[in-house]
């Protein structure tokens, strides 16, 4: 039995819609924000980097949201896997989309950890054009590849999340990012927003009934939200 | 045949070690990176990040250089756990730590204005070091720890030679007193001195011009 470390409309998210899709079965483990900050160690323990999500396994723990999803996707196989010469598209993007797109959301979301107070809306401005071109780059991959962003495939879940928070982070600035600006990755946001998984994650972390199309705050019935 | 776009020193040259590790048959296509040569349609079609590494294969082209790595592990059976190994949930684990983690806070660290503007580049260069101290401190307890056959002075593997290229660009690139080395890192400083003396390694180091060390006492 799988056990996701998770906090509510967190990057674990991302691990859930996948299991939700598939019909694995799993359990899941409050990281609440109160107990990463003061007994971090007890977190550390199972993932030394202190980050959510962390996932038990009958194999050890895996940590890092692509590592999970890439892990998940051989084992069950959801994606192409490494002799079928479709592997390479899901390894570039799936890097890309890990590295790139959401590093550059980590620091977009969490400015003061990076710049001092007084640089913050040049570094929200460099950020965000830096981000839609990224956003553009995947767009036109799942153009031209949607056999490897469809739903049921890894990064669907990924990028629909990504997506959802760029629309509510950081709070207090000009919203930047517009999904119909994605054509391709709007109607797969679409497809996974219907999905019967994607509802009962909706109803379990209190993402509202449009979670991926018109976002609201999360109002999680179990442990608040974290971001 | 593999053709690996090039251009020595930059993170193709982990690519470079890892082919050559692998014994697999490859040529260079060299990359003027100043003379714009990522910027030709050509090169947009291999690679539309215009970045290298671009390797073109059997498969056509790949990029992003831990994809690229997972990829001939995968493909060739070497240097990296097999998709159902027991151990590959602990190796993509870090992989993707050193990639999404490690990899980006230490281009902040030598480009901060990129991110944070001209005016706020001192501040977050030293967030970006602190951060990467603690991220390398974290890989080295965890070698130690763990002793992973995946990281391991006894036998190659891929992200030996991508932590023994980052490791160099920290030990040379950023001014004083930004510099960062393996020295006080021993269990991480054992794995990348295994890396750079293995003969493949001084094949690559001989052609990309890295010197004898590159990873442990690079010269800058």
């Amino acid at each position: 039995m799988y056990v996701l470390h998770f906090a509510p409309d967190n990057a674990s998210l991302v691990i859930r819609l996948v299991f939700e899709e598939a019909g694995l079965p799993y359990r899941t483990a409050l990281v609440d924000s109160a107990a990463r900050r003061a007994d971090s160690d007890a977190y550390r323990a199972i993932n030394p980097t202190g980050l959510i999500p962390a996932l038990e396994t009958p194999q050890g723990i895996l940590f890092e949201t692509g590592a999970i999803l890439l892990w998940l996707a051989d084992r069950h196989g959801f994606g192409p896997d490494e002799a079928e010469p479709a592997r390479q598209t899901l390894l570039k993007w799936l890097f890309f989309v890990s590295n790139t797109v959401h590093a550059d959301l980590r620091q977009l979301f969490y400015p003061l950890v990076y710049v001092p107070a007084d640089a913050i809306s040049g570094h929200y401005s460099l950020l965000s054009a830096r981000l839609k071109r990224h956003f553009t780059l995947v767009d036109q991959a799942a153009a031209e590849t949607p056999r490897i962003f469809a739903v049921g495939g890894v990064l669907a879940p990924y990028l629909a999340c990504l997506m959802r928070w760029s629309v509510l982070y950081p709070e207090g600035q000009l919203p930047w990012f517009v999904l119909d600006d994605y054509p391709a990755l709007a109607a797969m946001a679409r497809t996974l927003e219907a999905r019967p998984a994607t509802q009962r994650l909706v109803h379990a972390e209190g993402l509202g009934p449009t979670p991926f199309t018109a976002p609201v705050h999360a109002n999680a019935p179990q442990g608040g939200t974290a971001g | 045949m593999y053709i690996l776009h090039h251009a020595a020193d930059f993170a193709s040259s982990v690519v470079h070690f890892a082919l050559e590790e692998m014994d697999l048959r490859f040529s260079l296509s060299i990359k003027d990176l100043d003379g714009g040569d990522l910027d030709t349609p050509a090169y947009g079609a291999l690679n539309p990040l215009r970045l290298i590494p671009a390797l073109e294969g059997p498969d056509g082209p790949i990029f992003e250089t831990a994809a690229i790595l997972l990829f001939l592990s995968d493909r060739h059976g070497k240097l990296a756990p097999a998709p159902q190994d027991p151990d590959r949930g602990a190796f993509l684990s870090w992989l993707l730590f050193t990639s999404n983690t490690l990899h980006p806070a230490t281009m902040f660290l030598f480009y901060p204005h990129r991110a944070a503007g001209e005016a706020a580049s001192d501040a977050a260069r030293q967030v970006a070091h602190a951060q990467i101290v603690t991220r390398l401190g974290l890989i080295n307890e965890m070698i130690a720890e763990k002793r992973p056959r995946w990281l391991s002075p006894d036998e190659p593997g891929v992200l030996g030679y991508y932590l023994g290229i980052l490791v160099r660009w920290l030990s040379i690139l950023p001014p004083d007193p930004f510099k960062v080395t393996a020295d006080r890192l021993p269990a991480l400083h054992a794995v990348l001195a295994a890396h750079e003396t293995r003969p493949a390694a001084l094949r690559v180091a001989e052609i990309d011009k890295l010197g004898a060390t590159p990873f442990t006492n690079p010269k800058g």
